[in-house]
Formats: C-alpha cells, sequence, structure tokens
C-alpha cells in the first residue's frame, strides 16, 4: 500500500520528466555552459586551448564602444517598438472586441497571418516594400512627390525596422489581449453604462484596470523578445547603415560566430541578460505596486 | 472495412520506401563525397549541371552538393569543421584561407598535384597559386579568379559621344578619359535640377575602394601583419578621389541614396566597377545594351580586385575517399570553362587561350587584368579587417567624417584587434606556471 502511494506520488515527475530532460539538455545546460564559457578567452578556430581570464570579457564588453553601440541601437528599437506594439494590438484588439462575432474570427486570422510569416521570408518581402527604386512605399509616396531612403539613412533605418516588426509582431500581441478582453464580464460595463459612463470611462475604469496582468505579460514578453531582436536587422540591413542597426544580438552573434570569439560572445549574451532581466524586474514590480 | 482501409495505406506507404530505398539496392556501394558551396545564385545551376555530368560518368562516386547562403556559409562550415563533420569537398574564398590553414581544417594537396592523375601547376598563373601557398605548401587548388572590372552602359556611351573612330564606344583606360567620360554621362535630361543619369557609380566598397587604393599604391599592414596601414596617405587620397566624385564633381550620386547596381542595371549609370560574377545578372537584363573592359588607371598602377573560389580537402580522409575526392577536384578543373561560362574566369592558362574561352568577351576582357590582380591581405582576422573597411569607407563616403579621420578610425580598430591577438600568442607562449 505504501509503495503505491509513494509511486502515486512521484508518478508527476514521470510525466514531466520528458519535457524536463529535453528543456535541461537544450536550454540549462548549454545556459551554463555559457556562463561557464563567458570567463575564458577562447578563439574557437585558433591553435591555443580555452584560458581562464576571470571577468576580463565582461570588462572588454564594458570598455568596447562597439558594445556600447549595439546596445544603444537595441535600446532605441525597443524605446520604439514596445509602446507602439502594445497600444497597437491593445487598440486594434478593443476594436476587434467590438464587432460581431462572424466578423471577428476574420478580423482577427487577418491581423494574426503576419505572425505566422518566418522572419527570413517577411525580412525579404519588405525589402522590396523598402526599395528606393521600385518599392511597394515609394512607388505610393512618388504620388505625392515624398522619396523616402527607407534603408540607406540613418535616420530612417531603424524606424523602417520598427515598422516592419510592428506589422510582424502585432498580431501575436493582439491576440492574447483579445482573449484578456474576453473575460472581462459584461455585467461591470452594463452597470457603468446605467451609471452614466461613456466609452472613454469605460475603457479607463473597466478595461484597462481588469486588463492589467494581461497587459503586463504583454508588455514584459515584448521587452524581452525586442531585446533580442535579430532576425529583421540581419535579414533587412545587416546592421547598417554605418552600424546604426546592429543591435546587440547581432553584434554577438557576429563576435561569436564570424570571428570565432566564443568566450566575449558569451559574456556579451550575459550581459544582455542582466540587462533584460533588471527591465523585467522593474516591470513586475511597478504593476504589483498599483 | 477501416482496418482493410489501414492495410491498403500500409502497404502503399511501404511500395514507396522500397521505391525510394530501391533505387540503390543491388548496386555495388558507391563512395559518397559531399561537397559544399556557397552558390545560391545562378551559379549555383551550373555547378549543379557539372556535378550531375560527373556523377554520371563516375558510377562508382557519387557526389552530394550542398549549397547555402555565403552570409552563413563559413559559420557552417566552421562549427561542421570543429566537430569533425566538415564534408569531403568545400570551397572556399582566398581571402580566407589563412583561418582555415590555422585551424588545420585543410589537407594540403601538392602530392596530389605531383601525383600520376594530377595537374601541372605551371598551368596556374604565379599570383593565383601562390595565394593558396604558405611555406611551400598549398592549401587547395583555385577553381575559378573572379575579377572586378569595368562594365559599361554602350547606348549611354554612344548618346555620350565616347566613342571611337569608328563609332564603338570607347572604354575609358586612364584618368583623364574617365573624368572626361564621367563628366559627359552624367546628365540632367529634363533640365529640373536633379540628375538623371550618373557617370559612375560605386557598388561593393571593399571591392571598389580595395582595387582603387591598390592602384594609388597603398598599403595595408606592415610586412609582419603587425599593424595596419590603411589609413596611410595614398590610400587616403584614393578615398579622397571617390569622395570627390561624389560631393565635389557630382558624377555619381550619394550613397545614401541610391541603389547601386539596379541603377546600373536600369540604365540609369554609365560605369560601374563589379566582379565578372554579376555577368549572369546583367544578362537577364534583356534591354540593357552593355559590355566589360578592364578597369582604368585612375591611380599610378593598374591594379584590380580578385578572389578565387578554392577548392579545399578535409583533412583525414582515409585513402579511397582521398582518391574519390581528387578525381572530383580535378575533374571540376578541368571542366572549369563550364564553369566560367556563368560568369567567371578559369585559373589555368591552358583553359583561357582557347577559342571557346576567347569567345566569352566579357570573362575574356576582365582576364586581360590577370597579371596585375589583388587578392586581399591574407590576414587571420579578415573579417575584422573587412568590417572595418567597410564602415570607414561608408562614412567618408556619406559625408560623416573626412576620409583621413574615416581611415583613422578604422585602422585603429584594426590594430586593436591585432593588439588582443598578439597579446593572446605571447600568453600562450609563456609556460604554464
Amino acid at each position: 500500500m505504501n509503495k503505491k502511494n509513494a509511486l502515486y506520488r512521484y508518478s508527476g515527475y514521470l510525466f514531466l520528466l520528458p519535457y524536463l530532460a529535453l528543456f535541461g539538455a537544450f536550454l540549462i545546460a548549454p545556459l551554463c555552459y555559457g556562463l561557464g564559457l563567458s570567463f575564458f578567452d577562447w578563439e574557437m578556430i585558433s591553435p591555443f586551448p580555452p584560458k581562464f581570464i576571470n571577468l576580463g570579457n565582461y570588462e572588454e564588453a564594458l570598455k568596447s564602444p562597439y558594445f556600447w553601440r549595439a546596445l544603444w541601437a537595441t535600446i532605441r528599437f525597443v524605446i520604439m517598438i514596445v509602446p507602439s506594439v502594445v497600444s497597437g494590438a491593445l487598440l486594434i484588439a478593443v476594436l476587434i472586441n467590438n464587432v460581431s462575432p462572424k466578423r471577428e474570427s476574420f478580423f482577427r486570422a487577418a491581423y494574426f497571418f503576419p505572425t505566422i510569416i518566418s522572419i527570413s521570408v517577411a525580412g525579404i518581402l519588405w525589402r522590396w516594400f523598402y526599395n528606393t527604386e521600385f518599392g511597394l512605399f515609394n512607388s505610393y509616396l512618388e504620388h505625392v512627390g515624398i522619396r523616402i531612403h527607407w534603408l540607406s539613412e540613418v535616420k530612417w533605418a531603424m524606424k523602417s525596422i520598427v515598422l516592419m516588426t510592428l506589422w510582424w509582431t502585432l498580431g501575436g500581441a493582439m491576440v492574447v489581449l483579445l482573449a484578456g478582453l474576453k473575460q472581462i464580464p459584461d455585467q461591470y460595463y452594463e452597470a457603468a453604462a446605467i451609471d452614466g459612463a461613456g466609452a472613454f470611462h469605460r475603457f479607463f475604469h473597466i478595461t484597462l484596470p481588469l486588463l492589467r496582468p494581461v497587459l503586463l505579460f504583454v508588455i514584459v514578453m515584448s521587452i524581452i523578445a525586442s531585446f533580442q531582436v535579430f532576425g529583421q536587422t540581419f535579414m533587412i540591413t545587416r546592421g547598417g547603415p554605418e552600424l546604426s542597426t546592429r543591435v546587440l544580438v547581432q553584434y554577438i552573434y557576429e563576435t561569436a560566430f564570424s570571428n570565432y570569439r566564443m568566450g566575449y560572445g558569451a559574456a556579451m549574451s550575459w550581459l544582455l541578460f542582466l540587462v533584460i532581466a533588471v527591465f523585467s524586474l522593474v516591470q513586475f514590480r511597478m504593476m504589483k505596486e498599483r | 472495412m477501416r482496418r482493410l482501409g489501414n492495410i491498403i495505406t500500409s502497404i502503399h506507404i511501404l511500395l514507396c520506401v522500397f521505391l525510394l530505398v530501391g533505387c540503390d539496392l543491388g548496386r555495388q556501394p558507391k563512395i559518397s563525397i559531399r561537397f559544399w558551396n556557397g552558390f545560391t545564385g545562378p551559379d549555383g545551376r551550373t555547378m549543379l549541371k557539372i556535378v550531375k555530368k560527373f556523377n554520371r560518368e563516375n558510377p562508382d562516386i557519387r557526389v552530394l552538393m550542398q549549397r547555402m547562403d555565403w552570409g552563413v556559409y563559413y559559420n557552417k562550415l566552421f562549427v561542421a569543421g570543429i566537430g569533425n563533420r566538415a564534408p569531403e569537398v568545400f570551397i572556399i574564398h582566398a581571402g580566407n584561407i589563412e583561418r582555415f590553414m590555422q585551424a588545420n581544417f585543410i589537407r594540403t594537396i601538392d602530392d596530389l598535384v605531383a601525383s600520376e592523375n594530377g595537374i601541372d601547376a605551371r598551368d596556374f598563373s604565379e599570383n593565383i597559386w601562390s595565394a593558396v601557398e604558405k611555406n611551400g605548401r598549398h592549401y587547395g587548388l583555385p577553381l575559378d579568379v573572379h575579377i572586378i572590372g569595368m562594365y559599361y552602359n554602350r547606348a549611354l556611351f554612344r548618346k555620350a559621344g565616347i566613342v571611337d573612330e569608328k563609332g564603338e564606344p570607347k572604354p575609358p583606360k586612364t584618368r583623364e578619359e574617365f573624368l572626361d567620360a564621367l563628366s559627359r554621362l552624367t546628365k540632367d535630361a529634363d533640365g529640373d535640377g536633379q540628375t538623371k543619369t550618373w557617370g559612375f557609380v560605386l557598388t561593393w566598397y571593399l571591392t571598389n575602394l580595395y582595387s582603387l587604393m591598390c592602384q594609388w599604391e597603398g598599403k595595408f599592414f606592415t610586412p609582419d601583419n603587425d599593424r595596419c596601414l590603411l589609413n596611410c596617405p595614398k590610400n587616403v587620397e584614393a578615398l579622397q578621389f571617390c569622395v570627390d566624385l561624389i560631393r565635389k564633381y557630382k558624377f555619381a550620386p550619394p550613397p545614401e541614396n541610391f541603389d547601386s547596381w539596379i541603377g546600373f542595371r536600369q540604365g540609369k549609370v554609365g560605369i560601374a566597377f563589379e566582379g565578372i560574377y554579376m555577368l549572369a545578372d546583367l544578362e537577364r537584363q534583356k534591354d540593357l545594351d552593355f559590355a566589360g573592359a578592364p578597369l582604368p588607371v585612375l591611380g599610378k598602377v593598374p591594379a584590380a580586385w580578385a578572389d578565387s573560389h578554392i577548392l579545399c580537402l578535409k583533412t583525414g580522409l582515409e585513402d579511397k575517399k582521398l582518391d574519390a575526392a581528387w578525381r572530383f577536384m580535378k575533374y571540376l578543373s578541368d571542366n572549369s570553362l563550364d564553369w566560367a561560362e556563368g560568369g567567371q574566369v578559369p585559373v589555368r592558362s591552358s583553359l583561357r587561350n582557347t577559342e571557346r574561352f576567347r569567345n566569352m568577351k566579357i570573362q575574356w576582357e576582365f582576364a586581360r587584368q590577370i597579371p596585375y590582380i589583388r587578392y586581399v591581405p591574407r590576414v587571420p582576422f579578415i573579417f575584422e579587417f573587412g568590417l572595418e573597411f567597410h564602415v570607414g569607407v561608408e562614412k567618408a563616403l556619406r559625408g560623416t567624417l573626412s576620409p583621413r579621420q574615416a581611415l583613422d578610425e578604422a585602422a585603429e580598430n584594426v590594430d586593436k584587434v591585432i593588439e588582443r591577438r598578439k597579446k593572446m600568442i605571447e600568453e600562450n607562449r609563456k609556460p604554464r606556471p
């Protein structure tokens, strides 16, 4: 009896085991390996073995102008993309929530569609859209006499990347927010309507407060994903012009896989992790306090 | 009933599997050779044809070719090499060979070249054969040499009156002729103050500026690769010349608002310097009347950037595989005129001295530059150098920095890389405590 009980108690872990094994082998183990690596100076293709240099890699990163430029490019991206994705997704979710159920599924699918396209396809597509000579955008803008050099001017390149990302990720955030909206009971709105609250008040005093946990989730996930931006810039601008769109992940990628400096790359990855962790913690704090 | 359906489906699946597997049943085992390269453009189709032909003619060998984009190719090749899963035969660019030598990934081929089924090494031009040499040993078989050259738009030349006595478009050969041609080609057809046809456009900065800096006799490194000399006055002068073409003479469009190569393809540009490998791209443009010629001498001496695709062998191959792989490499080399057809120049002079090659007009024109082609410096930090070179030139051409400042900055950054590597080597030489 006792034995059976014990078996019963541990059977849960047994079910978890397959996932945990994969999670451990492909996430936790490489993570630890990377952490270890970040304390070594190791050029993968050099004849020399890895050499322990303590915090040398971290020191080099913090002193390197390229690291700071890449971090700054990343932060600029995050600052531009997160508010636009969250507010845009919220707006569309609220609008979709108010159309008839039949149309709702159409709009939901339509807005979600770009999200399922892989980044390489989306990147190539948008490179065509942005083309100065025969791109979609400029061919429309030409009618009003404007010509924008979307990708080749420093002041436009990052904004173009943001616009493309907005199109690509809006749908995902929107679906989550829409699910959150559905969970808000109708009674609240009815009661508020009876009390004479307008649409504006209903949104700010019912929708927003009740949506907060979902909103927090979307914001945090969006920040984390945005800090890790790579595919867009790599596909569309390769970091140019003048390295203005070389984000941190691309710099890490180049360091590790073009220049083969594994230790330095790993150290910068951990610095990026720290930045993301700090931002996420602050976020959670801020949302909890209220 | 449902069960019967299941059985029928299973039989079908089994049949399909057998059909697929069956292709290889009952024959003697083939030696399979994996061949990796980055030929994802039209060149890949040309290569595939040659590989298929080889497989047909050599029933005991099966070459499996895998193509991937150059942008990620080297990363994958390195990772495969480190995991000891590198393909038997692979292509690398001459400029990258130093890194692969260092990592001990590639086998020297001197014994194979000298063997019974070998190749006469004298057939290679000296400067090309030495591009794969280190300490007297050769690390790969050059398949081609892709040289930069001058493409020019014949229709625009005629319109601008840049023709010889017979009325044929006449490509410029000297700096004076070049500047004169540009001033005639650059036109504002409708007089609205906006240039409609440009004389010249800079395409890929590395190939364009490297060629010009070599023409100005600039240096890139000290002889022992101890310091970067990218900012030497001659290089600055060459870069200043290009900046002047854009800012002072206004013969070339500013890089921040012009799609250079597409502009040439669309017939908006008179002259562009590009590699021979862009030929296939131009030939698809049916309405473009273009021709090719050697680069004009804009600096003091003739010089033109070039690179080569090198066929390399993995180290540690067993005899059977080695033999098969070498046969394949030799076949590619022997048939490199087929390869040249798609926009390449063969490295073997016996192949270049044929009627067939002479009929490939543009390839033949570009090949005339072989005596003075210049490979990029062979340093193990070529990726870092390439990036700094590009960013430096970009900043100068866009007017963000002066040529002097831009190249100073680039050289300083490359020096940092050299410094770091020197330290690494020194520390590894120290006896361990």
